[in-house]
C-alpha cells in the first residue's frame, strides 16, 4: 500500500511517516502544496493524509483539483481549524474522512487502514482468502489459525494483493503500489518475494496468470 | 417629556424667552397706547379751551359773551364730565358763563390754587369732579376783546379722566386676551417644532433596536444633514464590530492552528518513547490540548456574543453538514432524515449554528445504528415579546443513556467519559452555546431508541 503524506509541519511529517512505514505502507512525503498536488496527481496511491493549511497551494485547492481530475484515492484531511464549517468545507472539496489536531497516531491509523479497506471493497478489519486470513488492525498473517511470519516487504506485497484478491495485478501496479518513488523500479524483486510468499504460505493462493500478473484466489473461491 | 430631554431643554428655553418677552412687550405697547391716548385727550380739551376763549372773548363790551361753536354736544348734558365754565378772577364784578352740563356747580380754578401755567400759558389740574368722577380741567386767563387793562376772567374746559382710563382699560384687556392667545400658539408651535424636529432621532433608535434584532444590517434611510454624520459614524461603528468579531474568529482560528500541529507532534513523539518522563509529557500536552481546545471553544463564544445583528438561515447550514456527516459515516450506511422548516432562521452566527448541529449530528451518527433524524420548527409570533423561537431536535436509533447518565451530563461541563479523545459527547459547548444565546438544551429519550436532544433557540 502506498501513502502519500502532506504536511508542512516537519516533525509531524516525519512522524507520520515513520508511523505509516511501521504499519506497512510505502510512504512519499511533501512539505509544501505544490510538491503534494503533483505527486497525488502523478503517483497512484491508496491513501492521501492531507495537511489543510500548507505553503503555496492550500489542501481545499489541491483536493479540489485532483478530484475534478478524477482523481479518486481515499483522502484524510487534517487540520487544526476543527469548526464544522472548516470540516464541511473539506468533505465537500471530496474528502473522505477529517481528523482533527491533535490527533492520537492509532485514530489516524485505523481511519488509514478503513480507507483503505473501504477503497478495495472490504467492510471487516479481517481479510481472508481461503484458509489465509489478513488482520489489518494488528497486521498479523494466519493461515488456518497459525500465523505466518512475514518481513515487512513481504508483508506489504500479500497486504496488497489480499485487498484486491480475486482481481489480476499486474507487476507494475504492485510496483507503484507497494515501494515510494525512490525505490529503483527496475530491479525484479517483484518476482523473488512472491516466491519467497509462495513458500512461507502452506496453501497455494497466488496464482501466476501469465502476461498479466498475479492474482490471490483460493481453489474453492473458483468456479 | 421627561427633565432630561432634548425635547424638554428646546421646550423650556423657548417658553422661558416666550413667557420674559411677551409681558414686556405688553407693558410698552400699554405705554405707548395709554400716553397717545393722553395726548390726544389733552389736545381735544386744548382745541375746545381755545375756541371757548377766543369765542367768549370776542367782544367789544366789558362782558364775556356766551360762545356759539363748541362742538361738544355732551356740554349740554348734566354731569356728562365736560364743562366748561368762564368767571372772573379774585372774585372781581363780571358776568359768570357756564355749560349746562355743570348745572348750578362751581368749578374751581388751578388759578386759585396756584398751579403753574405752561408754555401757552395753560393750567393743568385733575381734580374730583362735582359727581364724584375725576375730571381734568384746563384753564387760561385772558380778557374781554383780549385788552390787558380790562377785568381778567378764568377761562375753564373740563373733560372726564374716567373716560380716558376706560378707554385704556379696555385697550389693556383686549390686549392682555391677544398676547396670551399668542404666546399659547407660540407654546404649541415650539411644542410641535420640538416634536417635528427630533422625530429623525426616533427613527435612529427604531433603526438601531432592528439592528440589533438582526432585522436590518444597518442605518438605512435618509436622515437629516445635522445628524447623517451620526449615521454614518454608526454605521462605520457597527461595520467595525463585525470586523473585529470576524477578526477575533480569525485570530483564534490562527491561535488553534499555531497550537495545535506542535502538541500533535509532542503527543506523538511521548507516546512512542516509554519512559516514565515520555509519559509524564503525554499526560501534560493532554492537559493543555484540552485547556487549548476549551478556552478556544469560549474565546470563540465570546467572540459571537459581541456581534450585532445576525440571522442564520437554518437550512443552508443544515444541508451541507448533513451531506458531510453521511459522507463520513457513508461505511455505517447512516441514513440522516430531514424535516425542516424551510424558511426557519436562527438569529445569531452561522458558525455557532454549524457548532450546535455539527457535534449533535456527529453523536447522532457516532452512536446512532441506521437513522438519524433532524427536526426544526418555528413557533408563531408570540405576541408579547414579538419574537419567535426555532426548536430542533436531534435523535438517533443508539443505544441511547440511561435516565441517571441524561441528569449527569445535563449538568454543564460534564462528560460521560472524559478519558479518551473524541468520546466525550461535545455537549458541553452546545449547551453553552445554546445558553449564550438565551436558548437551552435538553435531553430526552427518543422514540427511535436512542437519544433525543432539544434545542431551544431564538428565531427571526
Amino acid at each position: 500500500m502506498r501513502a502519500l503524506v502532506v504536511e508542512d509541519d516537519k516533525d509531524l511529517n516525519r512522524q507520520l511517516v515513520t508511523a505509516l512505514g511501521d504499519a506497512g505502507y510505502a510512504v512519499d512525503t511533501a512539505l509544501d502544496g505544490e510538491e503534494g498536488y503533483f505527486l497525488g496527481d502523478t503517483e497512484p496511491y491508496d491513501v492521501v493524509i492531507l495537511d489543510i493549511g500548507l505553503p503555496k497551494m492550500d489542501g481545499i485547492s489541491i483536493l479540489e483539483q485532483w478530484r475534478r481530475s478524477e482523481r479518486k484515492m481515499p483522502v484524510i484531511i487534517l487540520t487544526a481549524r476543527d469548526r464544522w464549517s472548516d470540516k464541511v468545507t473539506g468533505m465537500d472539496a471530496g474528502a473522505d474522512d477529517y481528523l482533527a489536531k491533535p490527533f492520537h497516531m492509532e485514530e489516524l491509523l485505523a481511519r488509514v487502514r478503513a480507507q483503505v479497506r473501504r477503497a478495495s471493497g472490504h467492510a471487516k478489519a479481517e481479510i481472508e482468502c481461503g484458509p489465509l486470513r489478513l488482520d489489518t488492525k494488528s497486521a498479523r498473517v494466519t493461515c488456518e489459525g497459525q500465523q505466518v511470519k512475514l518481513t515487512s516487504h513481504e508483508f506489504r506485497l500479500l497486504a496488497y494483493l489480499m485487498h484486491h484478491n480475486g482481481r489480476v495485478v499486474s507487476r507494475t501496479e504492485l510496483v507503484e503500489h507497494l515501494y515510494d518513488q525512490d525505490f529503483d523500479r527496475d530491479s525484479n524483486t517483484i518476482e523473488v518475494f512472491i516466491g519467497r510468499l509462495r513458500k512461507k504460505i502452506p496453501v497455494d493462493v497466488i496464482q501466476t496468470v501469465r502476461g498479466l500478473g498475479y492474482r490471490m484466489s483460493h481453489g474453492s473461491d473458483e468456479v | 417629556m421627561r427633565f432630561n430631554s432634548l425635547a424638554f431643554r428646546l421646550f423650556a428655553t423657548s417658553a422661558a424667552w416666550t413667557l420674559l418677552v411677551l409681558p414686556l412687550a405688553g407693558y410698552l405697547i400699554y405705554a405707548l397706547y395709554r400716553e397717545d391716548v393722553q395726548v390726544s385727550f389733552d389736545a381735544q380739551l386744548k382745541k375746545l379751551l381755545t375756541a371757548l376763549a377766543v369765542d367768549s372773548m370776542n367782544t367789544t363790551g366789558d362782558q364775556p359773551v356766551p360762545p356759539q361753536n363748541l362742538y361738544e354736544p355732551l356740554f349740554e348734558v348734566t354731569h356728562s364730565g365736560w364743562y366748561w365754565q368762564v368767571r372772573p378772577l379774585d372774585n372781581a364784578q363780571g358776568r359768570t358763563l357756564v355749560s349746562s352740563s355743570l348745572a348750578s356747580e362751581v368749578l374751581p380754578s388751578p388759578y386759585d390754587r396756584k398751579f403753574p401755567t405752561d408754555l401757552t400759558g395753560t393750567r393743568w389740574m385733575n381734580v374730583p369732579g362735582p359727581h364724584g368722577e375725576t375730571i381734568r380741567i384746563l384753564e387760561v386767563i385772558d380778557t374781554p376783546g383780549h385788552e390787558p387793562d380790562k377785568t381778567k376772567y378764568s377761562v375753564i374746559v373740563a373733560g372726564p379722566l374716567n373716560w380716558l382710563e376706560e378707554t385704556v382699560a379696555k385697550f389693556r384687556n383686549r390686549l392682555t386676551t391677544a398676547l396670551s392667545l399668542f404666546g399659547l400658539g407660540l407654546m404649541g408651535v415650539t411644542l410641535f417644532q420640538v416634536r417635528f424636529g427630533l422625530l429623525p432621532l426616533r427613527r435612529i433608535e427604531q433603526g438601531l433596536s432592528s439592528i440589533r434584532s438582526g432585522a436590518a444590517a444597518k442605518l438605512d434611510g435618509q436622515l437629516p444633514a445635522e445628524i447623517e454624520p451620526l449615521q454614518s459614524e454608526l454605521n462605520a461603528l457597527i461595520q467595525s464590530n463585525n470586523e473585529i468579531v470576524d477578526r477575533a474568529r480569525t485570530q483564534v482560528g490562527n491561535l488553534a492552528h499555531a497550537l495545535k500541529t506542535p502538541l500533535a507532534v509532542i503527543t506523538n513523539e511521548a507516546r512512542e518513547d516509554k519512559s516514565p518522563f515520555a509519559s509524564k509529557v503525554a499526560q501534560q500536552a493532554q492537559i493543555m490540548r484540552d485547556q487549548v481546545s476549551h478556552y478556544l471553544d469560549r474565546a470563540r463564544m465570546a467572540a459571537s456574543a459581541g456581534a450585532i445583528g445576525r440571522v442564520t438561515p437554518f437550512e443552508p447550514v443544515a444541508e451541507p453538514l448533513v451531506r458531510a456527516l453521511e459522507r463520513i459515516n457513508r461505511d455505517k450506511g447512516i441514513a440522516i432524515r430531514m424535516s425542516v422548516d424551510r424558511d426557519a432562521k436562527f438569529q445569531g452566527e452561522k458558525q455557532d449554528l454549524e457548532e450546535m448541529l455539527g457535534n449533535l449530528l456527529d453523536n447522532a451518527c457516532k452512536w446512532g445504528r441506521k437513522n438519524v433524524q433532524l427536526k426544526a420548527t418555528v413557533s408563531p409570533l408570540d405576541v408579547k415579546s414579538k419574537t419567535r423561537r426555532l426548536a430542533i431536535t436531534v435523535e438517533d436509533d443508539g443505544p441511547g443513556l440511561t435516565d441517571e447518565q441524561r441528569k449527569k451530563i445535563g449538568k454543564r461541563g460534564m462528560r460521560l467519559d472524559e478519558t479518551k479523545p473524541g468520546s466525550g459527547l461535545g455537549l458541553s459547548i452546545v449547551s453553552d452555546l445554546a445558553t449564550s444565546y438565551r436558548g437551552s438544551m435538553a435531553l430526552e429519550a427518543s422514540p427511535l431508541g436512542g437519544l433525543l436532544v432539544r434545542l431551544d433557540l431564538p428565531a427571526v
